[in-house]
């Protein structure tokens, strides 16, 4: 390949450095893992860079690549276990347990306190106990600003899906972020008390 | 909910409450939902509350830099295969030339 060809991709890709793994942290759990994720999907774009056409929408591209190569990844491992049970999270989980407990409920920006309390690593953890299918989804929508025909774009599939697996990843994370909140003890009472 | 007579709009206006806040919803119904949201204020309570968790989560989970030296190690990796896919290439056409 030229290296005229390798400055064209470098140029496109350098941008998505810091997305690409961000993503990739959020798909792997850990920095180790989202930093070969990220050269190794790097790889394989550059490889297959023939295929993409100039002017088409590169990230997208980019990142159908990334996931598909996680996804890969991951079959060659086992699953990791889901800790909390997230089914059946009822609407406005956060909103309802928040109105319980104190937090604020109203203002310009109501959940900033819960937020605040609860710091980047612990929403972090709440995400990664999704399932598979809803943190893929929930980390491309909340990380990347795609938009749901985008998101199916780079995970192949119907735009019906990634709506319903958005909405339902919404809910489960509301009671996952809840249920780090009292586990931490940033929160009083236990999550079956307030269920 | 704000009364009685308002509740079938806010369960319509609640079943949009995610396409409205992720921008799915068609100018009309976007249009609907912001009506009802003028008149009612526990509905309007309720969508703030999600935009907040969303903006919260989101602003939370881009809280974070690619380590430094990744991009270093990027491109020279993808150097390294360029120059392999060239020297490749030199290979095959040195034997495509070459004595028949």
């Amino acid at each position: 390949m030229q290296t005229s060809v390798a400055a064209s991709f470098e140029s496109l890709f350098v941008p998505l450095t810091n997305s690409a793994f961000g993503v990739a942290i959020r798909f792997t759990g850990n920095r180790s893992d989202a930093e070969d994720l990220v050269q190794e999907a790097t790889l394989l774009a550059f490889r297959a860079f023939d295929s993409f056409e100039p002017g088409t929408n590169f990230k997208a591209w980019f990142f159908r690549i990334l996931t598909n190569c996680y996804y890969s990844k991951r079959r060659r491992e086992k699953s990791r276990p889901v800790t909390t049970d997230l089914d059946d999270t009822p609407d406005l989980y956060l909103y309802a347990r928040s109105a319980e407990t104190g937090f604020p409920t109203a203002g310009p920006d109501p959940a900033a306190q819960l937020f605040d309390k609860l710091g980047t690593e612990r929403v972090v953890a709440a995400i990664e106990r999704l399932p598979e299918e809803y943190r893929v989804v929930s980390t491309l929508y909340f990380m990347e600003d795609f938009s749901y025909q985008e998101i199916s774009r780079v995970l192949e599939c119907p735009v019906g899906t990634v709506r319903s697996r958005l909405h339902r990843g919404r809910k489960m994370l509301q009671k996952a972020l809840w249920h780090v909140a009292q586990e931490h003890g940033l929160i009083a009472g236990t999550a079956e008390a307030i269920e | 909910m704000s009364d009685t007579l308002d509740r079938m709009t806010c369960e319509s206006a609640f079943r949009r409450l995610d396409d409205f806040l992720d921008r799915q919803l068609s100018p009309e119904e976007t249009r609907l939902v912001e009506e009802h949201l003028r008149i009612c204020a526990a509905c309007t309570l309720e969508f703030n509350f999600e935009a907040s968790v969303l903006a919260g989560v989101r602003r939370k989970l881009r809280a974070i830099a690619a380590p430094p030296d990744l991009l270093a190690r990027i491109s020279a990796q993808l150097r390294g295969a360029a120059d392999t896919h060239d020297h490749d290439a030199h290979d095959d056409d040195a034997h495509d030339h070459g004595p028949k």
